[in-house]
């Protein structure tokens, strides 16, 4: 029979070692499995599509320096479904004729820019960001101009990919 | 025959002993008012946990769907809008008095020697419940929920070096989708409730490992001076738990539960809108617990200062908080003589009320 911790100091540590051993093991085998469960949305890639805004001649119509808020729906995979992300894309006309695509997201945490005609600016509702009409920031907290979609023109048509420019740390989408 | 199942009971596992034990426990007699928020906290987790199962028969946590689900639950389930009101107004007024019960320890100094581990603990769950509170406005999928996840995600990712993947991994990806629903709806559901039930019980334990520790009124015929760890031991008078101290948690919980059972038939909780992504003219609201929070994000503007609102005043305003014993180590309980710490935690208490009115105040950007 083998002996029993009281008998045998050595007994006793041989016991504890085991006991921690066993331990060390389950929690590591069980570990990683669940860290990597709650770290897998790191390794996925991002599904990226564009999608139609619209037609150039249709937004040589807009007025200059007056935002228009045209909606768009992008169908991406999202987990283990495809999904329809609405969002807003603000598309704005300078003097020169230059086209902007705005997000109408704050850039400090990303709440629904109001337009207010009166003021011409964009008013964060949430914490009183302030852009003027090409995007600047002009009051307010928020760290950076506006967000502007990825787009590109091909044959008269405008198309918009859901990602924004000069966006490193993807923010605020 | 009472007795027989009793007689049988304590033949085998020695019940009655058990249950006296449990019960038989002294408490410091004369604050005995004041000692009932912690039980009254116990009591509103425990209707949280019991209404929350039954809000699952019928909850989706589902983007798309959860709002309807709610909407369901409160507008077509038999009694539902009871269920759903009583879990929504348990939870303000648990979160009410986790604060109440805090600044009760905190001015009476309970948290000095030997009761430190045991306001590290209570942090822990003061830490967690607030969590859940937030998880839980999340959950219902309505307007207001889209946009805090948002917002508060966004927070997330100003965290230093790991900010960006923690904002991922809490969304399930870049962007908010069905997956930031499905982790918050475990969040909420299963890990910061098992949290709690864990942490509950560690807190009593360490009440009772510590002895009777009172408000300093509880020694006063005492003639021992206060630097001597002696004079805590022995308060005045105690009173056992069972039912001297019981019968009055019992009433401060009826108090609160028929409050809470008030507002949840009168109020009921509001679902609002449907999340609309495309919102032109929402000015979203965090809850009122989390509105001095909210306040403190308007003040820090640019690109340098930004990391002030969303990680170092909170996290050094927590860390301060857990480190409350550590820091304030003298022997004094009463906060009559300690005249520092009772001024700056009721600087401290008008703060927050302030930045909370005035983070409530309407914001809307619309008026011209």
């Amino acid at each position: 029979m083998a002996k029993s911790s009281e008998e045998s100091p050595s007994r006793r540590t041989f016991m504890t070692v085991v006991i921690g051993l066993i331990s060390a093991i389950v929690g590591v085998a069980v570990t990683v499995p669940i860290l990597g469960v709650v770290l897998s949305p790191l390794f996925k890639k991002r599904d990226i599509v564009w999608i139609e805004l619209g037609s150039t001649s249709d937004l040589q119509k807009i007025a200059p320096l007056t935002p228009k808020f045209v909606p768009v729906y992008f169908r991406v995979k999202e987990g283990w479904s495809v999904n329809t992300l609405p969002r807003q894309v603000v598309v704005v006309k300078d003097i020169n004729g230059n086209f902007y695509f705005f997000s109408n997201q704050c850039t400090h945490l990303g709440c629904p820019l109001h337009w207010i005609p009166a003021r011409q600016k964009f008013l964060c509702p949430c914490h009183g960001g302030m852009f003027n009409v090409l995007g600047k920031v002009v009051g307010g907290p928020p760290p950076r101009p506006l967000y502007e979609w990825v787009h590109k023109i091909e044959k008269d048509t405008v198309f918009i990919q859901n990602k924004f420019l000069n966006n490193p740390k993807e923010r605020g989408i | 025959m009472f007795k027989k199942i009793q007689d049988w009971f304590d033949e085998r596992i020695g019940l009655t002993e058990l249950i006296n034990e449990f019960n038989g426990e002294r408490i410091p007699r004369r604050g005995g008012w004041a000692y009932t928020f912690g039980s009254l906290l116990a009591f509103l987790f425990t209707i949280q946990v019991v209404t929350g199962i039954f809000l699952l028969f019928y909850y989706v946590p589902y983007f798309p769907m959860a709002r309807n689900a709610t909407y369901y639950i409160k507008h077509h389930v038999l009694l539902g809008n009871i269920l759903l009101g009583i879990h929504l107004w348990a939870a303000f007024t648990m979160i009410f008095f986790l604060l109440v019960h805090m600044a009760r320890v905190y001015f009476s100094g309970a948290y000095k020697k030997p009761r430190e581990l045991q306001w590290v603990a209570g942090m822990v769950l003061f830490s967690v419940v607030v969590v859940l509170g937030l998880t839980g406005y999340m959950l219902i999928g309505n307007e207001n929920s889209w946009w805090t996840i948002n917002v508060l995600t966004n927070v997330a990712s100003h965290t230093p070096i790991i900010g960006g993947f923690l904002r991922i991994i809490v969304r399930g990806g870049t962007e908010t989708s069905v997956l930031t629903m499905q982790h918050i709806f475990a969040v909420h559901v299963w890990l910061l409730p098992l949290v709690v039930i864990m942490f509950i019980p560690i807190h009593l334990f360490l009440i009772r490992k510590t002895g009777h520790q009172g408000m300093a009124l509880e020694y006063k015929n005492s003639k021992l001076s206060d630097d001597d760890p002696n004079k805590w031991i022995k308060p005045d008078g105690t009173v056992p738990f069972f039912p001297d101290q019981f019968y009055k948690d019992m009433i401060v919980a009826l108090g609160v539960f028929a409050v809470v059972y008030f507002l949840a038939v009168y109020y009921g909780a509001a679902i609002g809108p449907m999340y609309r992504p495309l919102a032109l003219n929402f000015a979203p609201e965090a809850d009122w617990y989390f509105l001095a929070n909210e306040e403190l994000l308007k003040y820090f503007p640019g690109h340098g200062l930004i990391i002030f609102s969303t990680f170092l005043v909170p996290t050094i305003g927590f860390a301060i908080l857990f480190a409350l014993p550590f820091i304030d180590r003298g022997h004094e309980r009463s906060p009559f003589k300690r005249p520092a710490a009772t001024v700056l935690g009721i600087l401290f208490l008008l703060l927050l009320v302030y930045l909370t009115l005035i983070g409530g105040e309407p914001k809307a950007p619309a008026t011209v």
